[in-house]
């Protein structure tokens, strides 16, 4: 089962590379939040793969609350923006 | 035979899933708007992480409390932040 850490490595290499190639910010949060999400499922399919469960708490945890910063984040940039 | 048949299922949903992620996350590289990028993504990000994470779940049983918990944590917290990201990166109209 290691072998989908390998492609999962290389998908999530493509959020990484566009969020500084891009200037926009948007674009840039668009790319954060789907390098968190992946990094979150990342951890999970580690976490299952050692049987170990505090990995996988781990895991969520940086799924809840990399996403719920994100969204505050976004809220800031909105107010800074008008 | 059982057996056999939960490892295929599984190993399915895991590539479906790794599909999905580069099916939706390929686009994010190209010119197109903000809300086209988030409607891919937010496909890729929900449904192939939830694909993925239930072929772990077929394949290790054990551990089902954390993958439910992980099931549900994707499917709200991604959907909120792709509203979120959508509502804040479009400009209001000034009345």
């Amino acid at each position: 089962m290691n072998w989908i850490l390998g492609p999962m490595l290389l998908i999530l290499l493509i959020p990484i590379y566009e969020s500084f190639q891009d200037e926009d910010i948007w674009q840039k949060m668009l790319a954060f939040a789907s390098v968190s999400t992946k990094t979150s499922i990342m951890i999970l399919v580690i976490s299952v793969l050692r049987d170990d469960w505090m990995i996988g708490v781990v895991g969520v945890l940086v799924l809840s609350v990399g996403n719920a910063s994100l969204m505050l984040l976004a809220q800031v940039l909105k107010r800074v923006n008008e | 035979m059982i057996d056999q048949l939960i490892n295929i299922v599984s190993y399915g949903c895991i590539v479906v899933g790794l599909v999905f992620w580069l099916w939706g996350t390929w686009p994010l590289v190209g010119p197109r708007s903000v809300l086209y990028k988030l409607h891919t993504l937010s496909v890729a990000d929900t449904l192939g992480s939830v694909a993925i994470v239930v072929g772990l779940l077929l394949k290790i049983p054990s551990e089902w409390p954390l993958l439910i918990m992980a099931l549900i944590a994707l499917a709200i917290w991604n959907t909120i932040l792709g509203y979120v990201l959508a509502y804040c990166s479009t400009e209001e109209p000034n009345d």
